[in-house]
């Protein structure tokens, strides 16, 4: 360890630092532009020179390309220094453009910093300033090239960090360029990162465009909720609007980026319908009486009926305290629920995942990238959880391998082994590829017992498929010498029984090698969350569609709906709106402007993550994270003044500030509910939860700071292997293909799709086969498709793939086929019901 | 006793003290007056003496203004507030402008943050008004139709965005690069 003193104070750095970074140990800043803890080095930019006194190194060199060594004295003040660093803004200042009062990053630009800094106040330079023709980038990235000082960050991240290839640099010399090689929307789903890079404004935010200064905005660390990874992020508010979100580091999670689904799918909490006062029957009223009434109801409901005809419906999308105090409130009441996830099989999956998943084996996506052996079963990362892929490609450009075993046509940027098999077929990949690796420990007797007799059980066969079974076992061989294997499992398209066998193979491949880790994908949020509080809610709530079917028949007489939407699952379904009809009292809480909120006669408004109070949200390796308000909430005053400027009111209030956060309102309702005795719902909650799942004994201990908590028990030495029957694949019959319903970065995640940016850029849904598949129905690229599904028929385009399992179709649940209605489980199309239009 | 003197001095002086500044006062009973009667005389103001606040145009008669918010950013009482947005040609431009005058203390900090020139202080100082709401002027109460003190500088001429045209049209600009040849 390297041993050095900059600026008269002595640290010890690892070695391989730079000094660069050495410095900014001590909270000595060292001026820079090329360089970024996430990007490495490159001497691009000059400014970052510092002087050396004493020791290997002599004279004003670049901190960021100089490695600490043993006995450097370093001084980053010393003349010699600042007047080069002077110079070196001063050229880099020679083209810039007259723009800073017109430019997007102004207030908070880098240059502008270090040329004021550096002490560079009057242009010295009268000739011609070199200018660059723009281009359009798409929705997200504004491009003004004039303004840039060739510092390759945006490069250097587009295509070494995040793998595409489609943005990168032109020309030579003074007339480098920085674009695409032609006018068109950036292909890669993280190239909103690059407006946080770029220390210029040459890449900004085009949705904030020219909305506002850093200085005037309200900001707060926050957290993404647009999947269950849990990145950070810093949100801004103006005026009582959401305008932006950047990336935040967090090191054990998403480091310094998010994906653009994080990062252009906030403005649901600006959406101009949100419904923001309380309604009962019809008629806006205040929270008290609102309480009130809703606390009266249900008493009553629950006096004629019983508490069970009292039925709540939760979600994923839920802070902790939403969920804990909804729990809560079920079982003091003996009301039916909550149910938390839309159908039994997840609420089975997430359990099932949740439940396996311990302090030894869970990684976080940090840790992932330092793993050399990825097996990815049944998720497709870009689809699903971004920034999954960009952990992936870091993992391999370390040197790891990448395995995706999924049906669908997964696309990864990096080079990865891609086996299309059918869900059914990824428990046999699974077991034959860890199989081979794991064999010669299990021959040598190395297994302890449980794991020992849970590969004899494994299958060893994959029928009718021999160079895959070959190309299985080659790639086992490889796992076998990796020392730190890690399996990824979405949750998503994967059969019951792979979620479990994911659990299983980490363990057995970590008893056979010491290290193995499991990183699953959870649907939502706050899916682990949930699933925690489902686990300690045995015996298990009954499904959404069972409370649907007892209040069709009359059994249940009133339905509590917390930020959930039943359209997305029972949209199109006669039933679920006679159902709805049937109820006696329907209270729903919302954030969201859902279709549901409309048609409700009692609807009691929520705050998003973004506003008011902090919440708490477990991603999907158990870590709680806490987001912190941003602003108070109310209507944005850009759709008070409609455009123009605020209403010349004075106001005590805030309008349209009435919405509550969830917690709070339940918490009320609590109150209204018992009267006097009632518990301390929100305070006493941490308490509350650690007596039911004692994973929750950790909220207790310690605040929920940076960088989260882990809810999650110890490496026990006993875990239970799963006796699973040996794994088959089960055939799609020849004259049917398998419909799987799969996300999309842009238009499937339900609250992006209220986020104007976001709707910009997704797609139109269309459905994808296997070129095989569409040969046997006759059917060619380009193709218009009409495909009958339960009684109802949607018509798309036809994508025709090679890289993806045949025998199955792909279509996204796109918010713009949110009418049709999907029926649960794997779903069986019939030839016939695929016709070209 | 010397308290007893000390007294009676500090008397004496205080007596003299009165005495003299009545005497000034009454002097000037007879000197000829040297203020204006206003309102009845206006006296012509030097145009850089600060009161009410314009929005200029420049010499195109565009808005001079870009939203920059440098001077609501400056402004010491907070009374600047505004929103920034973009015309169809891609103009910054101020989709409103709010000066609460109720507040202003016409310091003349955001003329002097104004990078184009546009918020410019003039010598009109008669704007009390006994509703609060009154001295709350808009965009369209202040935007005027000439440059103010100033009708030359354009700002547009010197930034390097486009507005219209090709890039490298505006002043000291070379002409853009071109990206599909290596000759200088
Ligand atoms: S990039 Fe920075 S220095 Fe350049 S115009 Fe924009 S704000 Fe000003
Ligand atoms: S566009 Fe921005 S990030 Fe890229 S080289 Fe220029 S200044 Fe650097
Ligand atoms: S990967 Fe998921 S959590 Fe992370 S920024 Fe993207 S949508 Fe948000
Ligand atoms: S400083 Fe000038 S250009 Fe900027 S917002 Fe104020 S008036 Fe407009
Ligand atoms: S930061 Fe060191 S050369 Fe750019």
């Amino acid at each position: 360890m390297p041993q050095l003193i900059i600026d008269r104070r002595e640290i010890e750095v690892p070695a391989g630092t730079k000094v660069i970074e050495a410095a900014a140990r001590l909270g000595i800043i060292i001026p820079r532009f090329c360089y970024h803890p996430a990007l490495g080095s490159v001497g691009a930019c000059r400014v970052c020179a510092v002087k050396f006194l004493e020791g290997p190194v002599k004279g004003v060199e670049m901190s960021c390309m100089t490695a600490a060594q043993d006995g450097m004295v370093v001084s980053t003040t010393h003349p010699e220094a600042m007047e080069f660093r002077r110079y070196v803004i001063e050229w880099l200042m020679l083209h810039h453009p007259h723009d800073c009062p017109v430019c997007d990053e102004g207030g908070h630009c880098l240059l502008q910093d270090e040329t004021v800094s550096g002490g560079h106040g009057l242009r010295r330079y009268l000739g011609l300033k070199r200018t660059y023709r723009d281009q359009y980038l798409g929705a997200f990235v504004q491009h003004e090239m004039n303004r840039c000082i060739h510092c390759w960050r945006c490069r250097r991240f587009y295509q070494d960090f995040a793998g595409y290839r489609d943005y990168g640099v032109m020309q030579i010399g003074n007339r480098t360029y920085f674009g695409r090689f032609a006018d068109g929307p950036l292909e890669s789903p993280f190239a909103g990162n690059l407006i946080d890079l770029c220390p210029t404004g040459v890449l900004t935010d085009k949705p904030a465009r020219f909305k506002g200064r850093r200085w005037d905005l309200e900001r707060a660390p926050s957290l993404c909720l647009h999947c269950s990874l849990g990145c950070n992020i810093t949100g801004s508010a103006r005026y009582r609007e959401m305008i932006r979100v950047e990336g935040r580091l967090n090191e054990a999670v998403n480091g310094y980026f998010i994906c653009d689904r994080g990062r252009f799918g906030f403005a649901y909490a600006n959406h101009p319908e949100r419904a923001r006062t309380p309604r009962l029957d019809g008629q806006e009223v205040t929270w008290e009486e609102a309480c009130r009434t809703a606390a009266h109801r249900l008493t009553r409901i629950s006096r004629e009926y019983g508490p069970g005809a009292i039925a709540v419906w939760g979600s994923t999308r839920s802070s902790l305290a939403t969920l804990g105090v909804l729990q809560r409130l079920c079982r003091e009441q003996g009301w039916l629920g909550p149910q938390f996830f839309n159908s039994p099989s997840r609420e089975r999956k997430v359990k099932a995942a949740i439940s396996r998943l311990d302090a030894g084996v869970a990684v976080s996506l940090a840790d992932l990238e330092k793993a050399d052996f990825l097996l990815v079963a049944g998720a497709d990362p870009v689809n699903e959880a971004p920034m999954l892929a960009l952990g992936l490609r870091q993992a391999w450009r370390r040197g790891a391998t990448v395995v995706v075993l999924d049906p669908r046509p997964v696309h990864l940027p990096l080079e990865f082994e891609h086996l299309p098999v059918p869900p059914g077929g990824i428990d046999l990949c699974l077991d034959l590829l860890v199989r081979a690796a794991v064999s010669h420990s299990a021959t040598e007797g190395l297994l302890p017992e449980a794991a020992a007799a849970f590969f004899n059980n494994l299958s060893c066969e994959y029928p009718g498929d021999q160079p895959l079974q070959d190309r299985l076992v080659s790639l086992g061989m490889k796992l076998k010498e990796s020392k730190n294997p890690v399996i990824v499992c979405g949750l998503d398209i994967v059969r019951e029984s792979t979620v479990v066998l994911a659990a299983d193979h980490s363990r057995l491949l970590r008893a056979a090698k010491d290290r193995a880790g499991l990183f699953y994908l959870l649907p939502g949020p706050n899916a682990f969350g949930a699933g925690l509080l489902s686990l300690a809610g045995e015996p298990s709530s009954p499904s959404y569609a069972d409370m649907l079917a007892a209040a069709e028949q009359g059994r249940i007489k009133a339905l509590v709906m917390m930020e959930t939407d039943p359209f997305r699952t029972f949209a199109g379904q006669p039933q679920f709106l006679a159902a709805l009809d049937r109820l006696e009292f329907l209270l729903v809480l919302d954030y969201l402007p859902t279709p549901l909120t409309d048609r409700v006669q009692f609807f009691l408004p929520t705050t998003t993550v973004f506003e008011e109070e902090p919440s708490g949200w477990v991603n999907q390796e158990g870590r709680c994270q806490q987001a912190a308000p941003i602003y108070v909430g109310g209507r944005p005053i850009s759709q008070e003044g409609a455009g123009s400027h605020p209403p010349r009111v004075f106001l005590a209030g805030i309008p349209g500030g009435e919405p509550q956060p969830g917690g709070q309102t339940l918490a009320a309702l609590g109150v209204a509910l018992k009267g006097t005795g009632a518990p301390l719902y929100l305070e006493e909650l941490d308490t509350w939860l650690a007596e039911l799942n004692p994973v929750f004994a950790p909220l207790l201990e310690s605040k929920v700071t940076h960088p989260g908590v882990r809810l999650l028990p110890e490496a026990r030495g006993d875990y239970a292997f799963s006796h699973p029957n040996k794994a088959t694949l089960r055939d799609v019959p020849d004259d049917h293909l398998e419909l799987l319903l799969v996300d999309w970065t842009f238009g499937t995640e339900e609250l992006s799709g209220y986020a104007p940016p976001t709707q910009e850029v997704e797609q139109p849904p269309r459905l994808t086969m296997q070129s095989r598949d569409a040969l046997r129905l006759g059917l060619g690229p380009g193709d218009r498709v009409s495909l009958a599904l339960g009684g109802e028929s949607i018509t798309l385009d036809l994508e025709i793939v090679e890289n993806m399992a045949s025998g199955m179709m792909v279509l996204p649940r796109h918010r713009q086929l949110a009418g049709q209605k999907f029926p649960e489980g794997p779903i069986l199309v019939p030839l016939q019901n695929i016709h070209k239009v | 006793m010397p308290g007893e003197k000390n007294r009676l001095l500090r008397v004496t002086e205080g007596l003299v003290a009165l005495i003299q500044g009545f005497w000034t006062t009454f002097i000037h009973l007879f000197r000829k007056p040297i203020t204006e009667e206003y309102p009845e005389y206006k006296r012509p103001l030097p145009p850089r003496s600060r009161a009410r606040i314009i929005l200029t145009r420049d010499p195109d008669f565009e808005e001079r203004c870009v939203a920059c918010y440098l001077c609501s950013a400056s402004c010491p009482v907070s009374c600047i507030s505004m929103q920034s947005a973009e015309r169809a040609d891609g103009r910054r431009y101020a989709a409103w402008f709010r000066i609460n005058f109720s507040r202003c203390i016409y310091c003349g900090l955001c003329e002097e943050a104004c990078p184009t020139l546009a918020i410019q202080l003039t010598p009109d100082f008669e704007t009390c008004q006994y509703d609060l709401l009154t001295l709350v002027a808009e965009k369209e109460d202040l935007l005027v139709d000439h440059g103010g003190k100033n009708q030359e500088y354009n700002y547009y001429r010197y930034a390097g965005v486009l507005v219209d045209g090709d890039k490298g049209g505006h002043i000291q600009e070379a002409r853009p690069v071109n990206l599909k040849s290596n000759l200088p």
